[in-house]
This record gives structure tokens, C-alpha cells and sequence, in this order.
């Protein structure tokens, strides 16, 4: 019986810390903003962009979903 | 042992996003146009629907969006409907695009200011957009921007399941 409400506690905490850790794609309105831009340089920054949407993809992405390929 | 695994497959059920198949979850959202409006999903029971969700800061949804307004005018409303579901802070930021976009108001367009919808759809991505049947379940989920191709695609299934 102990080691059952261990298990469920340890999933029950770990679920609230994903929440409060990971920022969802539909919460990713303000690093949208122009000024959360690591570059200045627009063509950097769209390459950047890139790459960052490949790296983020396993968690969703700004626009698209991608495999992590950097394909699509 | 047992009771462990049923335990964990319960909490898996539990957290799981609704998947094709499933029953589309139900709304009640105010109208992007009209605030006082009030739209419901009870309102298309029976009709064939794309909703989707975007936002006006999303690159992603901005691309796809004209391609929405195409498809919508090729069917009549009362067949097939789009659906858009707007998670703007500001509603204003979401008018000033699809003003831009679909001047025509073409699309049903819907604020969702508490972003009750992809939390409730878990979506893994924005955009997302989730076919539904007459029956109200979930036909297919397309997460990521619709490319023409994509569109394609969506168009041959919207067909099969309007009936044409």
C-alpha cells in the first residue's frame, strides 16, 4: 500500500513539474515578439529561427511541427 | 504489480490528448467579430468542420490562413465549415490580421482569450487543426501549417466526408 501511494505521488508530482517547466506552443506569445530576436540581422535571425524550430520540435515548435529533420 | 500497471495505464488515459476518433471536445466561444456573439459547437452538429487554432503571432498560422479562405469559398457553409480559433491576448491583434487576410470575413472566426481549447487539445504545436465529422468526431489532427499539397489532401477527405 506504500509503495502504491509512493508510485502515484511521484507520477502526481512529476506531471505538476512538466506543467510548470515546459512552455506550451500556444503559450510562446511573447518569444514571438520581435524583440525576444537573439540576432538583429534578419537573415541570421531566419536561419537561427530555423534551426531553432528544428531543435524544438520534439516539444512543438513556433509555427511548424517537425521531426527534427529540419526537412520540411 | 498489477494494480501498478492499471494505476499507470489509468493516469496515461488520464493526460492523453484527444486523438482521431474521439469525440471533438464541445466549446462555447465568443465571436472574434461580434464580442456580445456567442458560438457554440452544438451549432454545427451534423456539418463537416475544420477548426482551427492559431494566433496572430504565429508565422505559421499566418501562412496558412489565405489558404483557408480559398478553401472555404469552394464549399458553402452549410456543407463544410472552417472554424478559426484565435488565442491572441489581444482580440484586436487577430482582427487586424484576418482583416488583412479574409476581408470578406469568410471564415467563422472565434476568440478562445482563456486558451481553453489547446489546453483542452493538448496541442503539441501551433498551429493546430482538427477535421470533425457530421458525428462530431475527430477525422484526422493536422499540427504544423498547411502547405497547398496538405490542402490537397484535406480537400479529398473533406469530399469523402461531405458526400460529394
Amino acid at each position: 500500500m506504500y509503495k502504491l501511494f509512493l508510485i502515484a505521488l511521484v507520477l502526481f508530482t512529476s506531471g505538476c513539474s512538466e506543467h510548470l517547466v515546459r512552455v506550451m506552443p500556444y503559450e510562446k506569445e511573447y518569444f514571438a515578439q520581435d524583440k525576444m530576436s537573439l540576432a538583429p540581422v534578419g537573415a541570421r535571425s531566419e536561419q537561427e529561427g530555423h534551426i531553432f524550430l528544428i531543435r524544438e520540435a520534439s516539444a512543438g515548435g513556433e509555427s511548424s511541427f517537425q521531426g527534427g529533420c529540419g526537412c520540411r | 504489480m498489477k494494480k501498478i500497471i492499471l494505476l499507470i495505464m489509468v493516469m496515461i488515459n488520464l493526460y492523453a490528448a484527444p486523438r482521431v476518433g474521439d469525440n471533438a471536445i464541445e466549446f462555447s466561444l465568443t465571436d472574434l467579430y461580434h464580442e456580445s456573439k456567442i458560438v457554440s459547437s452544438s451549432q454545427y452538429n451534423g456539418k463537416v468542420t475544420l477548426l482551427n487554432l492559431w494566433a496572430s503571432w504565429c508565422s505559421g498560422c499566418q501562412a496558412e490562413m489565405p489558404l483557408f479562405v480559398d478553401l472555404q469559398n469552394r464549399y458553402k457553409k452549410n456543407n463544410f465549415e472552417i472554424i478559426t480559433s484565435s488565442i491572441d491576448s489581444s482580440p484586436s491583434a487577430a482582427v487586424d490580421f484576418l482583416n488583412e487576410v479574409d476581408m470578406q470575413h469568410t471564415l467563422t472566426a472565434l476568440y478562445d482569450e482563456d486558451k481553453s481549447l489547446p489546453k483542452a487539445y493538448k496541442c503539441p504545436g501551433m498551429p493546430t487543426s482538427f477535421l470533425i465529422g457530421k458525428d462530431g468526431k475527430i477525422v484526422k489532427v493536422y499540427v504544423g501549417s498547411l502547405d497547398h499539397n496538405d490542402i490537397k489532401e484535406l480537400e479529398a477527405t473533406i469530399q469523402e466526408l461531405v458526400g460529394n
